[in-house]
């Protein structure tokens, strides 16, 4: 074997390439990982983790500088002084917004599986059967009881706590024990399933928040920081779980620093033979040599680079022969929600700070619930105690005002709507040749928006999640409602979707490319639709599936 | 730059200083540096004044003893925009003329219970169309609030000693019990 030439390669080290990773090279596969951005090595580099507060300059805000340097970070809560060195540049790697997308990214080993919000949940059956339902799109090629054992495995291996809610729309899962819901938010979810005669329902958040010892990793200590990096390895990320899985094989290599710019293809084999990587630190060009291909370098940046290769047999690059590839962008819908005020429970509080919060399921449009738009949404929240601030004029300065400052204010209740957005064939990626990057690569541009029936159901998460507390004794409700730019759900999903034919779909129901069948994409980009749950839990068991999958399918010099 | 010009430019500087009155000399620098902001040192003891009748020293340590002033000062200096900080500096002078206004002396020589008047008289001010108080004023007087009690709450005195922070929680007590304080 030459030295640039490995049994399998994955691009990128996110949460679906580091589980490409561990799962080719625990089967035996000599592996080479490519990730675009800088090593992060797990602890070591995790270098605000163990600061107090008071030991950032800023105390975590944000100065001027940061806000000049960081155009498009600068519009969501991403950007701030505590993770800053976790965030790609927007200078470095610019891109083009025929509409407004905000584009949120990683670029070092671990991708966003660093910051990620850890909140796991697995889809049912009426995700899967959705686009079929609703005549839209195109039917996903697989069903719930195809991808059900993988999330298991999914499971059991990344470490989800949560409890067994036993509902229909939520499918339970391996879980380690749940985090607890502190008082008020048990109360608000009684009188929620009160209220709704059980047909609306709050639980504890699952989260890939290990709560028991596991792996050598340490359960969650509650403090709070996973997006610095956790040095008890307490959430998944690549770093705390598959990455030392994979090393430990001594079947794979990590190339940082490696921009994959195309796959190569071999027009005689109809297969990948590789790919073609610039170095980004010294822009020399490399190539690498595998059997196959996992593409997981995020959903927008797995289309360009598909979108960059094979473009003398496809002018729009590899697997694109369908019409398909680059097109049908989506995200989660966020920003709209309601929060508000709780009386009582003055004597209680908690200790320890909770990496989650509550979630409720989706309900519109389920059982007898109709409305003017097609699918749902799901809400994240959480009850938590203010600061102090009592609004009374004589106590805004001096002694008293000082040490009222050290007592809770009022307990607070709050949550945020996560809408399914629909795949739309004119939502999509394309590459501007007319801007470059920082390597000289032309950059992608991005042209998606929200549209009718986004619209619609936004109104709708905004009303219920007020008519809900409400309907929890909350009182002062106050609803809010932003700018719907996709991007800041930074669930970016379905530029490359699986489906049933090569006409109407990139990829194939094992996540192949329909045009070179050992080149695998199972990032966000494979998903058919988008539902509304929290998407890296689907991205990890239709990770796993696809290596098993390829693995045999080699054994069997199928591919 | 020639010499023979440099030396006549200096010559016009040094001119210049002895011409000008002498509240308008050379004030002193503030003891950080600030890189964004020009603020003297007689500015620099009004906001520690003002940081101070905010948090004042009681039984506890104060703004001044925890540095708080310090602390606005860098947070002017590095995270408002320039219009902000303009209108700071602009405010600064609002509330110097605000204070003779109302006592015929400086907010430094008035007493404790004084001072604190002036500021729940700016707090009292809520209205945005309200005249009472100019728009820079206000601009002064809430970065100072804000970034004051910001510096408060997150130091590490108020975290360690009035609050129970710990870096590693090591579990989730979801109903602690809570007694309110006795205050004075």
């Amino acid at each position: 074997m030459s030295a640039n030439t490995y049994d399998a390669i994955v691009i990128g080290s996110g949460i679906s390439g580091g589980w490409a990773a561990k799962e080719l090279t625990e089967k035996g596969l000599k592996t080479i990982m490519l990730e675009r951005g800088r090593n992060i090595e797990h602890i070591k580099d995790y270098v605000n983790a163990n600061k107090d507060p008071w030991e950032f300059p800023h105390r975590g805000g944000r100065t001027q500088k940061m806000i000049d340097d960081y155009p498009v970070l600068k519009r969501d809560y991403p950007l701030n002084e505590v993770n800053l060195d976790y965030w790609a540049s927007d200078k470095e790697s610019p891109y083009t917004e025929v509409k407004r997308f905000d584009w949120f990214r990683g670029y070092h080993v671990g991708g966003r599986s660093l910051m990620w919000g850890r909140q796991s949940y697995r889809w049912a059956d009426v995700d899967f059967e959705a686009n079929l339902k609703d005549g839209i799109a195109v039917d996903w090629p697989i069903r719930y009881k195809d991808i059900a054992p993988w999330y298991s495995y999914a499971e059991k291996f990344a470490g989800i706590s949560g409890n067994k809610d036993g509902l229909a729309i939520l499918p339970d899962g391996d879980f380690m024990p749940p985090m607890a819901m502190n008082v008020v938010e048990k109360d608000v979810a009684k009188r929620l399933k009160d209220h709704y005669k059980e047909a609306r329902d709050m639980i504890i958040g699952r989260t890939a928040n290990i709560t028991v010892p596991h792996n050598n990793r340490t359960n969650c200590q509650y403090r709070n920081k996973c997006w610095l990096g956790c040095p008890f390895g307490a959430y998944f990320s690549t770093q705390s779980a598959t990455l030392p899985a994979a090393m430990a094989t001594g079947n794979l290599t990590v190339r940082p620093w490696s921009i994959v710019t195309k796959i190569l293809y071999d027009k005689d084999t109809k297969k990948a033979k590789g790919v073609e990587v610039l170095d980004a630190e010294t822009n020399q060009t490399y190539e690498y040599f595998a059997k196959i291909v996992f593409v997981n370098a995020s959903t927008i940046n797995s289309a360009w680079i598909l979108m960059n290769s094979a473009t003398d047999v496809w002018e729009g690059g590899l697997g694109s022969s369908s019409g398909e590839l680059g097109h049908n962008l989506m995200d989660h819908h966020l920003g709209v929600g309601a929060s508000g005020r709780y009386e009582g429970f003055e004597d209680k509080y908690y200790f320890g700070r909770r990496a989650n919060g509550f979630y409720i399921p989706r309900f519109a449009n389920l059982g007898n619930d109709k409305r003017d738009f097609i699918r749902g949404f799901g809400y994240q929240g959480g009850a938590s105690r203010e600061g102090w601030s009592r609004d009374i004029a004589e106590l805004s300065v001096g002694g008293a005002f000082k040490d009222a400052l050290t007592e809770p204010g009022s307990w607070q209740v709050g949550m945020g709507g996560f809408g399914e957005t629909l795949p739309y064939h004119d939502n999509k990626v394309t590459i501007d040749k007319t801007k470059k990057d920082k390597w000289g690569l032309p950059v992608v541009a991005i042209d998606a928006e929200l549209k009718d029936n986004e619209k619609k159901m936004r109104i709708a998460m905004e009303s219920e999640a007020k008519a809900m507390l409400e309907a929890a004794g909350v009182k002062d409700v106050k609803t809010h409602s932003e700018n719907p730019f996709l991007g800041r759900g930074i669930h970016e999903m379905g530029t490359a979707r699986m489906g049933r034919d090569p006409k109407t779909s990139v990829l194939n129901e094992w996540n192949q490319v329909w045009d070179a069948k050992n080149v695998f994409v199972t990032d966000g980009s494979a998903m058919t639709s988008a539902a509304c749950q929290n998407p890296s839990l689907t991205y990890m068991a239709l990770t796993a599936r696809a290596a098993n999958h390829a693995v045999e399918a080699l054994k069997k010099n199928e591919i | 730059m020639h010499r023979r010009t440099a030396i006549r430019n200096l010559a016009l500087i040094i001119g210049g200083a002895a011409l000008l009155p002498a509240c308008m000399q050379e004030k002193g620098k503030p003891s950080i540096a600030l890189k964004n902001v020009d603020l003297n040192a007689d500015q620099e003891k009004l906001v520690g004044d003002i940081a101070e009748t905010i948090i004042p020293k009681t039984s506890t340590p104060g703004a001044k003893d925890l540095g708080l002033h310090l602390f606005v000062l860098k947070m002017l200096d590095d995270c408002y925009k320039k219009d902000d900080q303009q209108a700071f500096i602009t405010g600064a002078g609002q509330f110097t003329d605000a204070v003779s206004k109302k006592y015929d002396k400086l907010f430094a020589d008035l007493s404790a219970k004084q001072r604190e008047e002036m500021l729940l008289s700016i707090e009292a001010d809520k209205d945005p169309k309200s005249t009472t108080f100019p728009k820079e004023l206000k601009t002064f007087y809430g970065i100072i609030k804000g970034q004051t009690v910001n510096g408060y709450t997150n130091s590490k005195y108020f975290m360690t000693r009035q609050v129970v922070y710990e870096l590693v929680p090591g579990r989730y007590n979801a109903r602690f019990p809570y007694k309110q304080k006795q205050s004075a």
